[in-house]
Order: C-alpha cells, then sequence, then structure tokens
C-alpha cells in the first residue's frame, strides 16, 4: 500500500475508509476521511484492506530545475522585472511527507499563486537555488551575484529576489557589496508560509515588485512595516535585520528608521532620506569572497580556548560586548591572532550605536592589539563585508573602517 | 406559534425526512485551545491594539481549491481585528500555535465518554480554510477526537458520527466600509463540535436530541454557560430534496422550526422545478437593459443609471408566476434569487412576478419583455447596480434559476429570527481541509479519564441523598452555580437553604433589579456559612446579600457588622414582642391564640429581619400565652 490509494482500515474501534497519505511517526497510519479530517490510527492493531491503488495524487508538485528560466506574457509599456527564487517560505509550499515547508516555486509558480502580481510589470523568472535560508552559503550569494547581473545585463529593470528571511539580511549585503547595477535589487519573503491565507506573502511581493520598479537603485530588503496588510517598509540591505523570530513586521533598520515605503493600497513608494536614483551605467559584478572568516561571540566566562579555535583564519568579526570590549585576559591572544595575520574586526552585540574603542582601558588595549573598529557595522553585515574586502580590497583592515555599502553610516542619526 | 397544527400539516415520513445536527459547544478551560491566554470574553472599547488583513484562498494538499473560500474571496474585504491585554501574538497570527492544551484534550475525552464515542488513536490537527476573516490565519484549527457514538432520547438513538477538538473563531464586532471588524477575545477558546448520523427524521426529535446532547455537555462541568456559547447547526434534506446545513440556530425551540421550515421549502422547491421541467423552462444569458430604464420614475434603477450604473435583465423562460410564489413563511423564490445577487454586493432584485412597482411602470416592463424576448409563460429578473456587481450578481441569479429547474440545491443556510432560513454560500467540501503541520500530531489516553455524573443523575441524586424537593434538586443540578453549591454542602450548609439561596433567592434578587453579578463565589459562600452557624438570621440572608452586590468591596462579615444585621438576643426579642402585644393587649385578651398572625407580622417588622422567625413565633406565643391565661 501507497500514499494516495483507497484504504479500508479495521481496528478494534470500528473501521474508516479513506485516502491513506503519507505517516509522521512510525507507529501510526494516516488517512484522510471523506470529509477532509486526517486521522492517525495504529499500526499494530490495523488491519488494512487496498480498496483502490493510487486513488488520489497526493505529492502532485515538481521541484523546478534549478537554473531553469520561464517567462509569461509581455507587455511593452510595462518595466521588466526579474523574479529570482533561492527558496524560502515566500516560495514554498508544506511537505505533507515530513510535515515541513519546503520551497518548491519557480517565477512561474509565484505569479500562479500571487495574481495579484498582474499588471504591474513583466515578469522574468529564475531560479538560482531552492534552500531554506539557513541552508544559505557563500557560494551561493556568488551565484545569485551572477544572476542578477545577467538579468540587468540582459535588460531587466529591477531584480526582486525572494528569499527566505532567516539570513536575508547576510544575501542583502552580499548583494550590496557584490553588485554595481543601476536598478533597484528587492528582497522579499515572508513570514506566513505561502500554503495559508493569511501568508503575507502576497502584499510583500505586490510592494516588493512596486519597489523594483521605482527610481532608484538601491539594494533593499521589502517586508511588513507593521501588523496590518498596509504598507510595506523598505530598508536598506546592509542596515537591516531580523528582530524578531516569527512576526511579519520582523525586519528592522538599525541605526535609522527605515529608508521608504510602499503603500500597498497605491503601490506608492516613499523615500524618507537621500537615495540612489536610477541611471544607465554598465553593471558590474565583484563576486570573489574569501570565505575563511569568522564571527565570535563574547560572553562573559568565554575563556582563551575559544579564541585558539580561530587560529589560522583570514578574518574574524568579533561581537563584543558594550562600546566592542572583550574580557582583557583575552586580549593577548588576540593580539597573537592579528599577528599571525588575520584581520580581526570589532562590532558590538548592543547593535545599535558605533564601537569605540578609545573610551576604556579594554577597549585602548584591543587597538593596541590591531583590533579595526567597524564603526556601527552590524555584526552580521561585518561578517559578509569581511569576506568580501579580504577579496576584493587592497587594504582590507582600511575597508572595514569605511563605508562600502551604507554598511557603516558616518553620523549616528537615529531619528532619521 | 402552533406548532402540532404545523405538524400535522407535513406528513414528515411521507417527504423523507432526514435530519442530523451539529452542535459547537465552547469549553470553561483556564487556557486557549493553542496558547496560554485566558478564554474571557472582553469589551471592543477595551482593546489594546488593532490592525487590518486580506485573505486569500489556497490550495490543499492534495491541490483542490474549496468552492466555498473561493466564493467568499471574491468579495475582496479587508477585515479589521481588536487585540487585547488578554490576547497575544498566537491569535494575531505572528506566532505560531502551542501545543494541544491538554484540559482542553481531557475535556474532549470526559464529552466523547458521555457520548458513548471512541476516542481516535493519534488526532491529527486539521486546517479548515474559512476565509470569512473570522480566523486570523484564514483557516480554523480542528481535529476529530472521536467517532461512532450514540445518545438515546424519548424518539430512539440518535447515532453521533464525530465529535471534532477546534478552535473558536473570533467574533465578529461590526460591519465595516471595508469590511468586517473581529475582536480576538474569542478566537482560540476551546470548541467541541458534535455531528450527529443523519438519523433524525421529525422537527420534535431534532429538538429532543439538541437538549440531551446540551445536558451531556454541561454536565461535565467544563463547558462555557450562556448567550453565544452553545450553537447548533442542523442539516435537512427530504427524500427528493439536497443536504442543506443551517447555521446558527439560536435555541432549542428554534431547531423544531428550523427543522419544519426547511423541509417545507424543499418540498416547495421540488413542486416548482416538476412544473418547471413540464414547462420545459430554461435560462437565457443576461444582457444589459438599459436604455428600457432612460427616463425611468424608479429611484433606485433611475439613481444607479445616473451614477453610471447598469440595469441588467435575464429572461426566465417558463418561470411565470413561480419567481413569486412562496417557499418559506413569507420568503419566495424570488427571495432566493434575491439571496445570491445580495451575496455578490447587490442591493435586491426585481422580477415581473411583482412588477409593475417601486416606480417600474406597465410600459418599462412591457419594453423589457420585448427587450429580453420575454412571453407570457416567462419571467425577468433585474438588477441594476454598479457595472461589476451588477454583472455578478445577475450571473448569480441565472445560476440559482438554473438550479430551480433541477431541484432543491445543496447549500449553507442561515437561521433568521423569524425560524426560516437564508442563502450563505455553498456547502463546503473536503478540499477545504489540510494539515496543521505547525502542531504535531498527538496520541490521547483515554483511559485516564472518568465519565462524568449526568446532571440528570446528579439531580436524582440531590433529591435522595440530600433530601432537595425534586424541582430544586434538578434546577440547581442543571444550574451554572451546581460547583458553588457542591463546595458549601461539603462545608456543611445544609442543602435546601444552599439551593434555595443560589436558585430562588438570587433569581428573585435580580428581578428586583439588584446587581447579582457583581456578587462573587466567595460573598455566597460566606453569606450561606454566617446564616448556617447562626450569625445571621435566615431573614437577614435577603438585605445581606442585597448589602454585598450594592458594595462587592465588602466581605460578608463586614457587611453584617456595617449594617448590624447580626442576630439579636433572645433577650432583646423578648422585650421587643413583650412591647407589641402590651400594645395591643385588648386584641389579646379578646382573642387569645388567634390573635398570632397579627402580632407576628408586627414583631417581624419591628426586628427587621435581624431575628430568626422560628425564635420570634415561639416568644410570641409564650407571651399571648402569658397575657390571655
Amino acid at each position: 500500500m501507497n500514499p494516495g490509494d483507497r484504504v479500508r482500515v479495521d481496528h478494534p474501534d470500528g473501521h474508516e475508509e479513506g485516502t491513506l497519505m503519507p505517516s509522521t511517526t512510525a507507529d501510526h497510519l494516516v488517512v484522510k476521511l471523506a470529509g477532509g479530517y486526517n486521522v492517525g490510527v495504529a499500526r499494530a492493531d490495523a488491519d488494512v484492506e487496498v480498496v483502490e491503488r493510487a486513488a488520489r495524487e497526493v505529492d502532485a508538485t515538481e521541484a523546478p530545475e534549478e537554473g531553469a528560466a520561464t517567462s509569461v506574457e509581455f507587455d511593452d509599456d510595462l518595466p521588466t522585472v526579474t523574479l529570482v527564487s533561492t527558496g524560502g517560505t515566500i516560495a514554498s509550499t508544506v511537505d505533507y511527507r515530513t510535515g515541513a515547508v519546503t520551497a518548491r516555486f519557480d517565477a512561474e509558480d509565484v505569479l500562479r499563486a500571487v495574481p495579484e502580481l498582474a499588471g504591474r510589470a513583466n515578469y522574468r523568472g529564475r531560479v538560482v537555488a531552492n534552500i531554506l535560508s539557513e541552508n544559505m552559503k557563500p557560494a551561493v550569494w556568488q551565484t545569485l551575484a551572477e544572476t542578477v547581473y545577467e538579468e540587468v545585463a540582459g535588460g531587466a529593470d529591477g531584480i526582486v529576489v525572494m528569499h527566505g528571511t532567516d539570513t536575508m539580511a547576510h544575501s542583502a549585503t552580499a548583494m550590496s557589496l557584490m553588485l554595481d547595477v543601476p536598478v533597484p535589487i528587492v528582497f522579499t519573503g515572508s513570514q506566513r508560509s505561502a500554503d495559508r491565507p493569511s501568508s503575507d506573502n502576497v502584499m510583500n511581493a505586490v510592494c516588493a515588485v512596486e519597489a523594483a520598479t521605482a527610481d532608484h537603485a538601491e539594494t533593499l530588503v521589502c517586508m511588513h512595516a507593521g501588523l496590518s496588510d498596509d504598507s510595506c517598509a523598505l530598508h536598506r540591505g546592509t542596515r537591516v535585520r531580523k528582530n524578531h523570530t516569527s512576526r511579519r513586521d520582523a525586519f528592522e533598520t538599525v541605526g535609522a528608521r527605515p529608508l521608504g515605503s510602499v503603500n500597498y493600497e497605491t503601490g506608492a513608494v516613499t523615500f524618507r532620506r537621500d537615495h540612489t536614483p536610477r541611471g544607465d551605467d554598465d553593471p558590474a559584478v565583484h563576486p570573489a569572497l574569501e570565505t575563511d572568516v569568522a564571527l565570535f561571540k563574547f560572553a562573559p566566562g568565554t575563556g582563551v580556548e575559544a579564541l585558539n579555535r580561530l587560529a589560522g583564519h583570514a578574518g574574524v568579526v568579533i561581537e563584543g560586548t558594550g562600546l566592542g570590549h572583550v574580557s582583557t585576559e583575552l586580549i593577548p591572544r588576540v593580539e597573537e591572532l592579528v599577528e599571525s595575520g588575520t584581520v580581526v574586526a570589532m562590532t558590538s552585540q548592543c547593535l545599535e550605536g558605533r564601537v569605540c574603542d578609545r573610551v576604556y582601558d579594554t577597549g585602548r588595549d584591543l587597538l593596541d592589539a590591531g583590533v579595526v573598529e567597524a564603526g556601527d557595522t552590524l555584526p552580521s553585515a561585518a561578517y559578509v563585508k569581511l569576506m568580501w574586502v579580504l577579496a576584493n580590497a587592497d587594504d582590507p583592515r582600511t575597508a572595514m573602517q569605511r563605508d562600502l555599502a551604507n554598511e557603516l553610516q558616518a553620523r549616528s542619526v537615529p531619528w532619521t | 406559534m402552533n406548532a402540532d397544527a404545523d405538524a400535522d400539516a407535513l406528513d414528515y415520513d411521507a417527504l423523507g425526512l432526514v435530519a442530523g445536527l451539529e452542535i459547537h459547544q465552547q469549553l470553561d478551560t483556564a487556557t486557549k485551545l493553542f496558547c496560554a491566554c485566558p478564554t474571557d470574553r472582553r469589551d471592543p472599547e477595551e482593546a489594546t491594539t488593532q490592525f487590518t488583513r486580506y485573505l486569500h484562498p489556497t490550495r490543499s494538499e492534495l491541490g483542490e481549491i474549496d468552492d466555498a473560500a473561493v466564493e467568499e474571496s471574491r468579495v475582496n474585504r479587508e477585515f479589521e481585528y481588536l487585540a487585547y491585554d488578554t490576547t497575544c501574538l498566537v491569535e494575531a497570527d505572528e506566532e505560531p500555535p502551542g501545543r494541544l492544551d491538554e484540559e482542553a484534550l481531557e475535556v474532549g475525552m470526559e464529552i466523547a465518554a458521555l457520548l458513548d464515542a471512541a476516542v481516535v488513536d493519534q488526532l491529527h490537527l486539521m486546517r479548515k480554510i474559512v476565509v470569512d476573516g473570522s480566523n486570523t490565519t484564514g483557516f480554523q484549527r480542528s481535529a476529530l477526537l472521536a467517532r461512532d457514538g450514540e445518545i438515546e432520547t424519548e424518539y430512539g438513538t440518535v447515532g453521533v458520527e464525530d465529535l471534532m477538538l477546534e478552535e473558536e473563531s473570533a467574533a465578529r464586532i461590526e460591519e465595516t466600509e471595508a469590511g468586517v471588524c473581529y475582536g480576538l477575545d474569542r478566537l482560540g477558546v476551546p470548541l467541541v463540535e458534535i455531528g450527529t448520523r443523519p438519523d433524525i427524521s421529525s422537527p420534535a426529535e431534532a429538538r429532543a436530541a439538541a437538549a440531551r446532547i446540551g445536558m451531556l455537555l454541561r454536565s461535565t462541568g467544563t463547558v462555557k454557560r450562556g448567550l453565544g456559547t452553545i450553537r447548533q447547526d442542523v442539516n435537512v434534506s427530504i427524500a427528493e430534496g439536497a443536504r442543506v446545513e443551517v447555521k446558527g440556530v439560536q435555541d432549542l425551540e428554534g431547531i423544531e422550526q428550523i427543522v419544519r421550515n426547511e423541509a417545507l421549502r424543499q418540498d416547495a422547491l421540488v413542486d416548482i422545478a416538476e412544473t418547471l421541467r413540464e414547462r420545459n423552462a430554461g435560462v437565457s444569458d443576461p444582457v444589459d437593459v438599459n436604455d428600457v430604464f432612460a427616463e425611468t420614475d424608479s429611484g433606485v434603477i433611475g439613481r444607479t443609471l445616473a451614477t453610471g450604473g447598469e440595469v441588467l435583465a435575464v429572461r426566465l423562460g417558463g418561470f411565470h408566476g413561480l419567481v413569486g410564489q412562496e417557499v418559506q413563511p413569507d420568503r419566495r423564490l424570488g427571495t432566493e434569487f434575491a439571496d445570491h445577487a445580495k451575496r455578490h454586493g447587490a442591493g435586491g432584485i426585481f422580477h415581473t412576478d411583482e412588477l409593475p412597482a417601486y416606480g417600474v411602470t406597465e410600459a418599462e416592463v412591457v419594453a423589457l419583455c420585448e427587450a429580453v424576448d420575454a412571453g407570457e409563460r416567462d419571467a425577468v429578473v433585474l438588477v441594476a447596480d454598479d457595472p461589476k456587481t451588477a454583472k455578478q450578481a445577475i450571473e448569480a441569479v441565472a445560476t440559482r434559476a438554473e438550479t430551480a429547474i433541477e431541484g432543491v440545491p445543496e447549500e449553507t443556510r442561515g437561521a433568521n429570527d423569524d425560524g426560516t432560513t437564508r442563502y450563505l454560500r455553498p456547502l463546503p467540501g473536503a478540499a477545504r481541509m489540510y494539515p496543521e503541520t505547525d502542531v504535531p500530531p498527538v496520541a490521547p489516553d483515554p483511559s485516564e479519564v472518568a465519565t462524568p455524573e449526568l446532571l440528570t443523575d446528579r439531580a436524582d441524586r440531590y433529591a435522595d441523598e440530600l433530601g432537595l424537593d425534586t424541582g430544586l434538586a434538578e434546577q440547581v443540578a442543571f444550574s451554572p452555580r451546581m460547583p458553588l453549591f457542591e463546595s458549601v454542602v461539603e462545608n456543611g450548609v445544609d442543602p435546601t437553604l444552599a439551593a434555595s439561596t443560589l436558585e430562588s433567592t438570587l433569581t428573585e434578587l435580580r428581578r428586583d433589579d439588584v446587581a447579582v453579578g457583581a456578587l462573587t463565589d466567595t460573598h455566597l459562600v460566606e453569606s450561606l456559612e454566617l446564616v448556617d452557624d447562626g450569625e445571621v438570621p435566615r431573614e437577614g440572608l435577603d438585605d445581606l446579600l442585597r448589602m454585598l452586590a450594592a458594595d462587592p468591596d465588602l466581605t460578608a462579615a463586614a457587611a453584617v457588622e456595617a449594617a448590624n444585621l447580626g442576630g439579636v438576643t433572645g433577650e432583646e426579642v423578648r422585650k421587643e414582642v413583650r412591647t407589641v402585644v402590651e400594645r395591643n393587649e385588648a386584641q389579646v385578651r379578646e382573642e387569645g391564640m388567634d390573635a398570632f398572625s397579627a402580632l407576628m407580622g408586627e414583631c417581624m417588622g419591628v426586628l427587621r429581619g435581624n431575628a430568626d422567625g422560628d425564635t420570634v413565633s415561639q416568644i410570641l406565643r409564650e407571651e399571648i400565652g402569658r397575657l390571655s391565661d
């Protein structure tokens, strides 16, 4: 017997007739009854008879092939937006075998799933990956950057990247650094899977397309601004952080208010501060990365042995306490690390605010040990940036202290 | 209402009436089904946060989309939600649900035991798609907990098909301009749904079965009481009719009326269908008839055309006279068409069985019939509205008219206050269910659960063991205050005193506009114990409860102190009684003990409830005896 078979299951309390579903546990058979309810029957006491084989398709959706390109009807009056899918909740359905949510949509499926996107742009679809964002790797950032570059070079007026939310900020930072394109790159995703009527995927996708057709050349994250389905906030990819495990408005710009917003009803895109306008320069891509970088978070009691494990890395980003500190006993080891050739950059686990290692003795000692301050760069952004500068900058130490893609703000003006 | 006359008029056996019940009962658990929020109802004014959402229908795991969900979603509405300090991110659909509430599962298994139903080996939470906004998620979480039970009524056995444990939906607060406003306080309250088999064959049997299930549910002591905490849906069909689900029947009497009227309706629709088939009836494509009404005096049509709207008409071949035919008391086939038009946003319809009227002239009717090529045997239905609404509405009418030729449509209907029903939506199908993957399956253990004592058995026990009279025993056993009664009696309070106070006294006080609702259980327990201990005379209990209701911050003891409700001593009673007897000396000497009744009233008045009646009576007899000897 297989999932999809019509079965009759006799058990001590009576019998059930229905469609056999994939089991979620080893001890129970799962039967979908005529009314739509699933019920688990203990295998040990069950007597199963197959009434009809393969009566229903229970696993109909096929995963798209990676790299596959699709496109839908073309309208000359509309801008062209490339939807790049990397997987994640916005492009996911439930895997009824494991019960988990998995990504299995390509761009065409997104159009089918979000009919509200129709008429806003011509769409091209690219599938770069089909992974949940916790499985994202620097190598995929490189493929993503190459894909975006190709699409922009090929005439796309804007790019929407459908991405899992967990590490969306990292990918957005990577694109901010790797790409130099004259059109918008807008990341979006969803905090409620696309298989539920309340999914935020519809509004996020619609607003992301509006943002991708607006007049700017920023790399942004476009997600719910609040609890309501009324507007999306536009966050700079290098300044954004996922600050809640489950809320729709989990994404926040750290150290400033969001750069702009999109009104869901009107589609109007507004900016709160200066932003780079669209241009017509040729796009460029710089995808090289030195991936031998570690992120080290200091906590009270963290011992020297934890630092020893970092020996030999090309780069280390420390997420220190307060203004950018680790305990005094670690400093000699940090100094050895720097002397061995590792670039060590300091960020703060406060997240809000700028590191300043000139205020306390510990800080001054860290500077003497050769640590470079990453200013108000977020730890996640500094991690990606260090990978990039190690492969692209002549002087990575200096680059970590300078703003490259709005990741390091010159002025602390959180009210703007 | 003349139920018997109606019952005589319809022969339910001959019609082949088949009915089943779906009873929804909220559970009175400490927390909600999937979060730790309390199950308390709130006033919309107390809301702390408000937000708005849209919902979009989705496919089931088998790739199907539910008809009811699709129809609902055509009406693109914005839903507003009110959140409270007693609701959390789970109700707001901003946090995944927690694990299934254990107390709710236990109460569910008690109910399964009372229904003699078998609990499933493994409970699978399902998402039942509901996109009318009443669930922030767009689905209701529901699980099959038990099946194959039965209940007994005076009319025989009714099978129980299934028992579901599910979450209550959000409470509809009001219609807003953009959609509907809901409160999150009710969302997630545990709910059981009991579905009977279609074993019911008369309205009276439906009522008896509902009453029986209601009693079983209350026997757990853990169900919510009061308006809206139990809802009854009825499935009705007759032999030549179709399954119709009627939602939201208010009370037991309503059940009987709804079943009767639905049987009537289906019978009438079957007759209409037969006539239509004899007439070879057919429905044409809708057309626009704006020109016919270019100069109209009809307010509705004129305004519609003046504001860019359209008048669309459909010819119903062979329908003449039938659109105006009654199918339920004061509801015609035309009313059914209008229900469908309204569902798509139209204000209503006009049809030729009722025209000329409403400002539409005879000449316009003639021109209309010409325009759609309708003859004497035909009827024409009109909708006037903005172009999109008018189109959807007239198509909905045409579809319903086509169904009328076939017979009775399967559908979900809503109960009206007058016992009739109105169209709500298509019947939901199995396609609206898919697994709730956020909550792992649960293997319940019914062996840990004891079957609660039935309220009827409890009433018998109160009469037999506690000496309550039968009426009072039943009243207190079925009362929401039953657990309180149990606890005070356990603490030694006289059962009759406790029962009559909790039932009769409180009811009398409420009728006297005393704010009985302000009395806490503690007030009642303390007051009863003070009386039982002789600290307060029985006659003083009324005043004590009045005081506590007026000032709920007081304790019973403090109220007694403040109002000097404490019993006066025997000495003081004798002094007052003697004064009364002496004042009436002449009467006592003349009438002897016959003066007792008159003087008793006077004594009690003087003592103002501060003395026990038995004591006063005894002393008065002594004093009268002393004087008349």
